[in-house]
């Protein structure tokens, strides 16, 4: 009990130290000059309130974790069927899912459609960037750098040589891949931390660059009016651009704008699942079974003949083309990009869509990449805190399950006991 | 001397005042990676608040009328470090230790969420306008080179900056090599669950490491702020990534290393905006970095990794 | 504040089902811009605008008998953001919106207001090429950059006549497109810049610079950008004893100016609209923003203020909030603003906005400059 005591006014006095100066009192400026000013009674209140929270919740810790403790723990693992049952309803399943994601955004607003498919455009990152950090093991903060190589790849193609949509698709993805390639060659000698800060700075410089290459990146002005995608030539606008066709006059339905978010949004449902079967395929494959098997155990790896480089590259690079497929399209989607859109930050979103999701588990990439979309979007009622929850909230997912939402489960057979 | 001697001068001068500050805030990133590994992301952020609480205290202080500037300056810095240093050690309880054990991944993203947090923190406690404090410690100390070509100056701030990181510096050695609590550190630092079997109580030498390097980011936040004389709330996300460099190419992990890392980081910046387009200066920076570590993949004064089977 | 912003966004998330305003008894005026975010400073001045506006329309009788309400939606100044702002903004009903603050999140969110048939008025972006797409339903409150660019190039040339000259720019949209005009212009005048480079915004370690400019022999540097790193490269060329005379845009115009460089600010020039916080019409506003304990001389308070305004003045007389009748009105007729007389172009650009060049001073106030 004196413990417990001790602790609680130990905390207590902590807090008054972090709180009294950056909280009690506010730099202000009058005239030119800088003066302090103490806050006013209502957030001493709020002050002392806080102080007294901690020191309570110290001192009855024991009992507050006894009660904690006594509450069960869902069971996601009970939820799931057994795995005979499961292998039927599987198809069914995923067919249902399909479909369901296909007919939903015609019943709901215009909002939630765009919100889904920023969704989709962050499940397609974390599931490339998944194949690099959850998969290979590889830390890499730099992703936004291949995001951005795929977005301006579009972009310029677009302005300068009138190319569709759909035929810069593959190109991104296939510079980012070339940009993962370059990159990735040198560098995958380095181990952890290190691979970490030279991604970030090559992420730093791709930005720059970006930025300070003005004739042909329009620099800080960034690229406007990009192409949105064409059903087949039809184009989902009120007005059509001359020599084509546009969606509603081809089908003779009234115009809505709606319809070219319904649209963006299908895009990105189709291009997500074409990434999630892809990457389903290769994880099955042997390189699939090799970075993960790098990941484990380097040493053994090589030992058992397995190509260090190539293993590590090729995940590289397959993390990279991701990136350039979703840059692409996000290119696409907001008809404008410049530099701002590549920020550091971004790649921290990314990772932290991985690591919560539970790193190198696919379905657990889907659910991070839904909740870290929907939560600053859900935290606009907050206004200026919103920010302040979502950091929150990020240091209480990792103390809740530090393991991830949905922890990656690799096959295995087990044996029986007799 | 000639003209473009003492130009280059000037730029080491202005590089190696920089890379002071650079090296006192990569000391956090440094010893905290040299123990557990874990990149703390919100290192910066404490920087930024040890700036902001020696603002606080300084206009404070000269507010009630007291005139001594040394005076002033050195309760600045005790509050500021003290402040900063319940920061860290309070964000090593809450986001770090309930999580140690598991991946470090976990932890890093932690350390993301903890520097959102404290930076919109400071935006709702203290607003998001840049403060400005009028400068306190103005002149010059030497000035040479004529008019008429180029004439390079040291002005007294700069010279604080020197003196003042040197003095930590030294402080910090010391502590580090001769006290029993800095041979533990090192003992953490060589291997975390052997000095634990020891009887040491690491959590505690965890704990003291995110003392120390917040007090030293405080250090940095006085000198900066008064340096500059402005502070807003996203100074630390650019500082702290700029230390975090310093401290990786200097070898992270490694004291030495830190102080050497912020001093390369510091003149290559200046250098670079000195002889080139001054907007080159980051990639240049981040270029360096990166070449540095194809050729030493541990960093300047690193230890190379032995790998183990 | 906080509480009452938070109530307006949770009684719009739940107002859905309304679509028009008109048949609402309040109108309801998206305010979009960062509330959150590195830019927020600014998007607090905007905030300031708006409110003041519309807390002087409620309290005389609101626009034709309806209240108005303002409705924040935080962008951050993120264009990614912004779209999905515009979005919400559409979702929630609302015709009318004051914002966005920074041009890379205007241009987007532009093309969905415009698609969607809502009025925007955004009162700080200055990008050209927000209404170079011949949008029918997109305005400014704000002149655009080429024209402070053009005064700011006759006036170095014609009056302070300096000999070497530096144009320096902080790479954002704004400082790099002012700097790149002042710089064409004194090309043009047969005057070549010996210096023309970028820093980058956010830095506070100008000292190297200085010492190019010290080299260089500079004596008259021409800045593009904002007052925070100006103010510094002010305060850091005092210290180190670099005396050059310096010039810059509205932007830099900015109480906080004097506040970062102190004497240094002493004789700077630049070029800024009327300052609308002294003008005596609008002395008044200025009071009521100063009681809300708000501080009413940023750049952008003002014209967000007339934004709301011009809003008003077309609903009062077309009597509807029809987004494409009030462009129509708006662009066949002028208004008397906050910012004085406003009169739009087809584009939907200010035609008129008067530049003048001003000396600033270190406590703060600026005179007009010889």
């Amino acid at each position: 009990m004196r413990g417990t005591l001790y602790n609680a006014v130990f905390a207590a006095g902590i807090t008054l130290v972090l709180t009294c100066l950056m909280l009690g009192v506010q730099l202000n400026a009058e005239g030119t000059a800088l003066t302090v000013q103490g806050a006013d009674a209502e957030r001493w209140i709020w002050i002392i309130a806080g102080i007294a929270l901690v020191f309570f919740v110290q001192l009855f810790s024991p009992q507050i974790d006894a009660f904690f403790g006594r509450m069960p723990k869902p069971n996601l693992a009970a939820l799931k069927p057994e795995e005979s049952k499961w292998r039927v309803i599987k198809p069914w399943a995923f067919s249902a899912l399909i479909v369901g994601m296909l007919i939903w955004p015609f019943m709901v607003s215009r909002g939630a459609v765009d919100l889904a498919t920023l969704t989709l455009i962050y499940i397609m990152l974390g599931l490339g960037l998944n194949i690099v950090v959850g998969l290979a093991g590889l830390l890499d903060l730099g992703y936004v750098a291949f995001y951005a190589v795929g977005a301006y790849t579009y972009a310029l193609l677009s302005e300068y040589f009138g190319l569709s949509f759909w035929v810069c698709l593959p190109i991104a993805a296939m510079l980012a891949a070339f940009f993962g390639f370059i990159l990735g060659f040198p560098v995958l000698r380095l181990r952890g931390d290190y691979l970490a800060i030279v991604t970030l700075g090559f992420g730093e410089i791709i930005r720059i660059l970006l930025n300070n290459w003005t004739d042909l990146t329009g620099g800080p002005n960034g690229i406007s009016g990009i192409e949105k995608p064409t059903l087949f030539g039809l184009e989902f606008s009120r007005r059509v651009s001359e020599g084509s066709q546009s969606f509603h006059e081809f089908f003779g339905i009234d115009y809505d704008s709606s319809q070219k978010v319904i649209f963006l949004y299908l895009i990105a449902v189709v291009l997500v699942l074409i990434v999630l079967y892809l990457i389903n395929r290769l994880m099955r494959m042997p390189i699939g079974r090799a970075w993960e098997a790098l990941r484990e155990d380097e040493i053994a790896c090589r030992s058992l003949g397995l190509n260090r480089t190539v293993i590590k590259l090729s995940a590289f690079t397959l993390g990279a083309s991701t990136a350039g497929f979703a840059g692409c399209f996000f290119a696409a989607r907001q008809g404008f990009i410049s530099p701002e859109s590549f920020i550091f930050i971004e790649s921290a979103i990314i990772l932290a869509i991985v690591v919560l999701g539970g790193m190198g588990s696919q379905v657990g990439v889907i659910c991070a990449a839904i909740v870290m979309t929907i939560l600053p979007e859900l935290a606009r009622e907050f206004s200026e805190y919103r920010m302040l929850m979502f950091g929150l909230l990020m240091v209480l997912m990792m103390r809740w399950r530090p393991q991830g939402l949905v922890p990656m489960k690799r096959p295995h057979l087990e044996l029986k006991q007799q | 001397m000639t003209e473009a001697s003492l130009y280059f001068l000037q730029q080491i001068i202005n590089g190696l005042t920089i890379g002071s500050t650079y090296a006192l805030i990569a000391i956090g990133y440094t010893m905290v990676y040299g123990i557990i590994g874990m990149i703390n992301f919100a290192h910066g952020e404490i920087y930024m608040i040890g700036s902001y609480v020696a603002f606080i205290v300084i206009t404070g202080l000269l507010g009630m009328g007291m005139v001594a500037l040394p005076v002033v300056l050195f309760i600045a810095l005790v509050v500021a470090m003290v402040v900063a240093s319940s920061y860290g050690w309070a964000i090593e309880r809450v986001a770090y230790r309930p999580l140690r054990g598991s991946n470090r991944l976990i932890a890093l993203i932690s350390a993301i969420g903890m520097s959102i947090f404290l930076q919109n923190y400071v935006v709702l406690a203290q607003g998001s306008r840049d403060v400005a404090m009028p400068p306190l410690v103005s002149g010059s100390l030497v000035e040479f080179g004529s008019l008429e070509t180029f004439q390079v100056t040291i002005s007294w701030m700069q010279l604080l900056i020197w003196v003042v990181t040197l003095i930590s510096m030294t402080v910090l050695t010391l502590f580090i090599s001769r006290s029993r609590m800095g041979r533990a550190c090192r003992a953490c630092a060589e291997d975390i669950g052997m000095t634990n079997l020891l009887g040491i109580d690491t959590n505690r030498i965890i704990a003291m490491t995110f003392v120390i390097g917040a007090a030293l980011a405080a250090v940095a936040g006085l000198l900066l702020g008064l340096y500059y004389g402005v502070v807003n709330p996203f100074i630390g996300f650019i500082a702290g990534l700029k230390a975090f460099t310093a401290a990786v190419l200097g070898g992270i992990g490694s004291i030495p290393g830190a102080m050497l890392g912020g001093l390369i980081l510091g003149v290559t910046e200046a250098l670079t905006a000195a002889y080139f387009p001054s907007e080159y200066k980051d990639v240049v920076a981040f270029s360096l970095l990166v070449l540095i570590l194809l050729f030493r993949p541990t960093g300047i004064l690193g230890k190379p990794e032995v790998e183990k089977v | 504040m906080v509480k009452r912003f938070s109530k307006t966004l949770i009684a719009a998330a739940t107002a859905l089902a309304i679509s028009g305003a008109a048949q609402a008894e309040t109108l309801k005026i998206a305010l979009a811009g960062p509330a959150t975010g590195p830019v927020a400073q600014y998007g607090d001045m905007q905030k300031i605008g708006v409110t003041a506006a519309i807390d002087y329309l409620n309290a005389n009788g609101g626009i034709n008998g309806m209240d108005v309400e303002g409705v924040i939606y935080d962008d951050a100044c993120d264009p990614k953001q912004a779209v999905a702002v515009a979005n919400k903004i559409i979702n929630d009903g609302i015709m009318h919106v004051v914002g966005h603050l920074c041009s890379s999140s205007t241009e987007p969110a532009s093309d969905i207001y415009e698609e969607e048939g809502v009025l925007m008025i955004t009162a700080a972006s200055t990008s050209p090429s927000i209404t170079e797409k011949g949008y029918d339903l997109i305005f400014r409150t704000i002149g655009l950059d080429s024209l402070q660019g053009s005064l700011a190039a006759d006036y170095i040339s014609g009056t302070v006549k300096p000999e070497r000259i530096a144009v320096i720019h902080d790479k954002q949209q704004y400082g790099e497109g002012l700097a790149t005009t002042v710089r064409d212009a004194l090309v043009d005048a047969g005057i070549e810049p010996v210096m023309f480079e970028g820093v980058t915004a956010g830095d506070k370690d100008f000292s190297a610079l200085i010492a190019k400019l010290q080299k260089a022999d500079v004596d008259f540097v021409y800045y593009g950008g904002y007052h925070p790193e100006l103010g510094l490269i002010l305060r850091q060329s005092m210290e180190k004893g670099f005396e050059a005379q310096f010039m810059g845009p509205e932007g830099i115009v900015n109480s906080d100016l004097a506040k970062i460089a102190g004497e240094a600010v002493e004789g700077v020039l630049a070029t800024a609209p009327k300052s609308f916080d002294q003008n005596p019409e609008n002395a008044e506003r200025v009071a009521a923003i100063k009681e809300k304990g708000e501080d009413p001389t940023g750049p952008f308070v003002f014209p967000a203020y007339a934004a709301v305004q011009v809003m008003a003045s077309t609903i009062e007389a077309i009597d509807s909030t029809d987004p494409i009748a009030m462009a129509e009105y708006m662009k066949a007729n002028s208004f008397d603003t906050a910012i004085g007389t406003v009169k739009y172009n087809e584009a939907g650009d200010l035609t008129e906005s008067t530049f003048l060049v001003y000396e600033l001073h270190a406590d703060g106030s600026k005179t007009a400059a010889q």
